[in-house]
């Protein structure tokens, strides 16, 4: 059974082979500008350094989504235009996430070495000093 | 019919063009990942607690992955994108909840920082004070020694000076050995040993010294000047000595605490080149001892 649905995308592919000019739907500016601003943002937050994976799969998905809407099928520009939000929120995330454990791991460190110290400096200072601390688990 | 087996083709091919796009494959694993990603992120108590409206968000995403599997089956592209951007979403809201729960911990260590910081302080205050105040007490005991060796120097001084006043009619200095009494020649005639009446008044008040001071010893000692013979001489200072001795003992004083010795032209105190230094030499000397204790022999020329 042919659909419209069905007739556009053919129309559509013909279009992107060049054979005949299609007047399909607009493309997905917006989404692809929230795209990239989501790519800033985790750029911005260090996530080729954090979240190198999917940092490059946004960016990857979004070179996607520009080839998918100059070849005009905008249907799946603005799908991959959203996933490269979601995967570069998760890359800011991630990032941001992981900085903030590495805080976590240099404070315990500092406390260790206040504590060590406080215990040299007087010995009837502060008690023994507190075990380890584990890392959170991950996701 | 060519037509349409030509346009189902073209959508095969668009089909297979957006499976190697997405990196997600498009079946139901599509779901069932989301699913699974919405379900761990929703037992994770932090999520709930520190990324909200991430949850609804991913939450929402399944529902509506999950209603277009229901109208356009597992495997249409809108299904798995939906299903695709609710897992990521429930993924992003586990990692702003492990964010937060990090940003909380370092607060807290902030805090416990805080918290050794000021009780090292106050350690190092406390010790600081402690220190103080024992340097203080040391500093009294200082002074209070140093009080002490001075009003003992006073009381010595001051006994010393006592006795001599005591003694005034009697020449008389204080020495390591003690106090030292002189008693020269006018009360010898020239070769004699025999006490001259003239004595008398001096011994009186020796003796009465020592029975003042029942504590103390006296050794008298006899010398001559170097005129004569050194063994006529030193037996003539041993007699004049002995003599001084007897008329202290028979003064009353017990013959224990004295003790008589000549020792010649020695230890002079003058030069014996004129009439007037060897009058100087010919002398009893009674060295008077400190309290209780002996009296420490003769060393040398320059005592006294």
């Amino acid at each position: 059974m042919i659909t419209l649905n069905g007739i556009r995308n053919g129309v559509c592919f013909s279009v992107a082979f060049g054979i005949i000019a299609c007047a399909s739907a607009p493309p997905p500016v917006e989404k692809l500008t929230i795209a990239k601003t989501s790519i800033e943002r985790a750029d911005q937050a260090r996530a080729g350094q954090f979240a190198p994976v999917e940092l490059n799969q946004a960016r990857a998905k979004l070179t996607a989504a520009q080839t998918a809407a100059d070849k005009h099928d905008q249907e799946l520009a603005a799908r991959m235009a959203d996933q490269a939000d979601v995967d570069a929120q998760l890359a800011e995330s991630t990032a941001r996430a992981k900085q903030q454990e590495q805080l976590v791991t240099e404070m315990d460190a500092s406390l260790r070495d206040l504590r060590d110290e406080t215990l040299r400096r007087n010995s009837s200072g502060a008690g023994p000093s507190a075990p380890q601390p584990q890392t959170p688990p991950q996701q | 019919m060519l037509t349409t087996t030509f346009k189902i083709g073209i959508v095969a091919i668009a089909g297979l063009a957006i499976a190697a796009c997405e990196t997600r494959p498009q079946t139901s694993n599509a779901i069932e990942d989301a699913r699974a990603a919405v379900q761990a992120a929703s037992s994770d108590p932090n999520v709930a607690k520190f990324a909200p409206t991430e949850l609804a968000r991913a939450r929402n995403l399944l529902t509506n992955a999950e209603g277009d599997a229901k109208d356009k089956g597992a495997k249409d592209p809108n299904t798995a994108n939906y299903a695709y951007l609710a897992m990521q979403m429930a993924h992003i809201a586990e990692q702003h909840a492990r964010e937060q729960v990090a940003i909380q911990r370092v607060k807290a260590g902030e805090a416990e920082r805080q918290k050794i910081l000021l009780a090292a302080r106050e350690n190092e205050a406390n010790s600081a004070l402690s220190q103080a105040r024992q340097a203080q007490v040391a500093a009294e005991q200082a002074r209070n020694e140093a009080q002490n060796a001075q009003s003992e120097m006073a009381a010595a001084q001051a006994e010393a000076q006592r006795l001599a006043n005591e003694l005034q009619n009697v020449k008389s200095s204080q020495t390591s050995r003690g106090l030292v009494l002189t008693l020269n020649d006018v009360l010898f005639d020239t070769g004699r040993a025999e006490l001259k009446p003239g004595a008398r008044r001096t011994l009186d008040e020796i003796a009465q010294f020592l029975n003042e001071h029942p504590d103390r010893r006296v050794q008298v000692e006899g010398f001559t000047d170097s005129q004569g013979a050194d063994g006529y001489n030193q037996e003539l200072s041993q007699k004049r000595a002995d003599a001084v001795a007897t008329a202290i003992t028979q003064r009353g004083i017990d013959a224990q605490r004295v003790r008589a010795l000549g020792y010649g032209e020695e230890f002079p105190v003058a030069s014996n080149a004129d009439a007037g230094s060897r009058q100087l030499n010919r002398r009893v000397e009674i060295i008077v001892g400190n309290q209780n204790e002996p009296i420490p022999e003769r060393t040398g020329r320059d005592v006294p």
